[in-house]
């Protein structure tokens, strides 16, 4: 009965084998006229919050080019390998271009450098894989903007007490971010950092560790996170008390801003959240035209958030939300 | 072969599933005009091979533990350790990439042995037993890395060729070697048909001369260094030994075996039906992406897939009487 099965498969591997050399011939060139262009565009995962933004971006813009289709997809949660072999299929599928936001940027340089040689346009957004060929990322300068949390941090405290820093190891852009906050916070003698939490894009850890470190730390005078997976939830926050804790963090989606009016959250940075998926399709779509972007980094700025410009915010957001 | 001797064969559920699965993509995915075949090309194959590759050489050991009546959930933790050990012997001790990987091979040894000492010994149930060895292994390799990662890709260069075949078909052959091999073993060797008996009646495999405990010592070693190898070729292919590598794994890797005919009350169960399962699942990874909107149907539609082959499976079963 093996030898059944054994056949079977070596037919598989026999399909898998033969023709490997016609892919090359085939791979570069514009598409057709009239035919549509599918761009895989991946996030980190499938259950980090913002990127439901991205998502509205990016199919919003390919509605209006009218022939473009999204290919969304990403790990169910931020498994690195997975990453890895959606963004080789999009390579073997023949995708016309490729928008990604890296989990880890050096893991996935070869191959993106791959999908280039074999002619699909690459760009990066969120999450920069800067050692690859990729023609452009779209994103926060997450050095500066980690500069400016410090910063923040600093006027808050009255440059003196204790932070704690929330972050996830391993991701390019958010060491970006905590090398930021930490020469910022370098410039206050009187700012003790008392550990750096790795909370592994995780929601629910993060909320244990928030209250566990404000029990270990009761005169800590803020937390500060380089990603929004403290406001990301309602409870994540409840174990801090306001009045002797900040909260700077990243990322405003709701229920951020909420916790910003409650006074539970004392600054907050936004960033283009639409922009990484609409960005994205646009640049992929003008590569495709043969328009190459103008710069490999461009930078989308953030949004500083605090009490007294939140309403604003908020409304300009349901702008976006809506599509006006 | 007749085709009702083919019905009965073991495997065959399997292989109808992944063949209707592939001509479903096929047809579903049919370009318009002048496009190439966006699934149904050589490279993609190669691909699904090469990642359904990553879980089926563990699938393999988690196959035959599972027909001794046993369950491993070490092997995603195992894959981590061991491509962590093996990674960093190379990278930061300079090593020979040969004795680095076979290092790491040696890693999953040690644990198997671990594993089966607290089974066979210690008399853990192998759910506990090897609960607690996930946890170990896993714990080990973030102690060893401390977050960090060890980049093997760029000491080997762009273009390892082994034994002057592309990178991207190590997996694969180990895989298909591995499966073959130990298709052989456990079919025609009486080592094989003990795995079975034990599976199947404890005490009477005792009672029949068998020597349990050695065979259960042998199915969890075996289960650690099949582990071992998809980290060690995990490492080789990806380029990094990093600890969080494969996290959860071991689920997938279950699944495949029960898909492949394994059942979890032991006794039944096939190691070629194992891999099969695998690319049933390499398969769904690849193809539904491609299908707009898909993505968030992905975990779904392979809850459904388990679900569905193991009945019909049952189903097959009782026809056979």
């Amino acid at each position: 009965m093996h030898k059944f099965v054994g056949v079977a498969l070596a037919a598989m591997l026999a399909i898998a084998g033969c023709g490997g050399s016609k892919e090359q011939a085939s791979s570069t060139g514009a598409p057709a006229k009239g035919q549509r262009l599918r761009f895989a565009v991946i996030p980190k995962a499938l259950s980090i919050p913002v990127f439901n933004y991205a998502k509205l971006g990016a199919e919003r813009q390919a509605k209006e080019y009218g022939n473009v289709d999204i290919l969304w997809n990403a790990p169910a949660d931020a498994d690195q390998l997975k990453q890895k072999e959606i963004l080789e299929s999009a390579i073997t599928q023949r995708v016309d271009g490729i928008a990604i936001s890296a989990l880890n940027g050096d893991f996935l340089t070869d191959t993106i450098n791959k999908a280039i040689d074999a002619g699909i346009p690459v760009v990066t957004w969120d999450s920069d894989a800067p050692k690859s060929k990729r023609y452009a990322f779209y994103g926060v300068d997450d050095f500066a903007s980690g500069k400016i949390m410090g910063e923040e941090t600093i006027r808050l405290l009255d440059g003196k007490g204790k932070v704690a820093i929330i972050t996830s190891v391993g991701a390019t852009n958010l060491q970006r971010r905590l090398d930021g906050v930490r020469e910022a916070l370098a410039k206050a003698p009187g700012i003790q950092i008392v550990e750096v939490f790795d909370i592994k894009e995780d929601v629910v850890r993060c909320a244990e560790l928030i209250a566990t470190g404000t029990k270990r730390y009761p005169d800590l005078g803020a937390w500060v996170s380089v990603g929004g997976w403290p406001v990301f939830t309602r409870n994540a926050t409840a174990s801090i008390d306001a009045s002797k804790t900040k909260v700077i963090s990243f990322d405003t989606i709701q229920p951020a801003l909420d916790l910003l009016r409650e006074g539970k959250v004392t600054v907050l940075l936004g960033q283009k959240y639409f922009g990484w998926g609409s960005e994205s399709v646009k640049l992929l779509y003008d590569i495709k035209a043969g328009k190459m972007p103008s710069q490999q980094i461009i930078d989308s700025g953030v949004d500083v958030v605090t009490k007294d410009n939140v309403d604003d915010y908020a409304t300009k957001w349901k702008k976006m939300e809506a599509g006006s | 072969m007749n085709l009702k001797k083919i019905w009965e064969v073991r495997e065959f559920s399997t292989v109808v599933i992944l063949a209707l699965e592939i001509l479903f993509f096929t047809w579903y995915l049919w370009p318009d005009g002048s496009r190439s075949h966006p699934f149904f090309n050589a490279p993609n194959f190669v691909l699904i091979f090469k990642y359904s590759a990553i879980y089926g050489i563990a699938a393999v050991g988690a196959a035959i533990v599972i027909i001794s009546g046993g369950i491993d959930l070490a092997p995603g933790a195992v894959m981590a350790l061991s491509g962590v050990v093996a990674s960093q012997l190379f990278v930061e001790r300079g090593w020979g990439l040969g004795t680095s990987m076979t290092t790491g091979v040696l890693v999953g040894l040690v644990s198997g042995l671990v594993t089966s000492v607290l089974v066979v010994v210690v008399k853990l149930p192998p759910f506990i037993a090897t609960l607690g060895v996930m946890g170990i292994t896993r714990g080990l390799a973030f102690i060893i890395t401390e977050g960090r990662y060890f980049d093997v890709s760029s000491q080997l260069l762009g273009g390892w060729r082994p034994f002057g075949l592309p990178a991207d078909w190590v997996a694969p052959i180990i895989m298909i070697l591995l499966a073959l091999v130990f298709q052989f073993l456990m079919t025609t060797f009486q080592w094989g048909r003990a795995v079975f008996s034990v599976g199947g009646n404890e005490t009477a495999a005792l009672f029949s001369g068998i020597a349990v405990n050695r065979i259960k010592t042998s199915v969890y070693v075996i289960s650690g260094v099949l582990a071992a190898v998809s980290g060690v070729v995990l490492v080789l292919v990806q380029g990094q030994g990093k600890a969080d590598l494969a996290t959860g794994y071991e689920l997938d890797i279950i699944a495949s075996a029960v898909v492949g005919g394994a059942s979890l009350a032991g006794g039944r169960g096939s190691v070629i039906g194992a891999v099969l399962g695998t690319l049933i699942f390499g398969v769904l990874r690849n193809a539904l992406p491609q299908i707009p909107g898909a993505t968030f149907y992905d975990r779904l539609i392979v809850g459904l897939v388990v679900i569905v082959i193991v009945v019909v499976d049952q189903l097959l079963l009782k026809k056979r009487g």
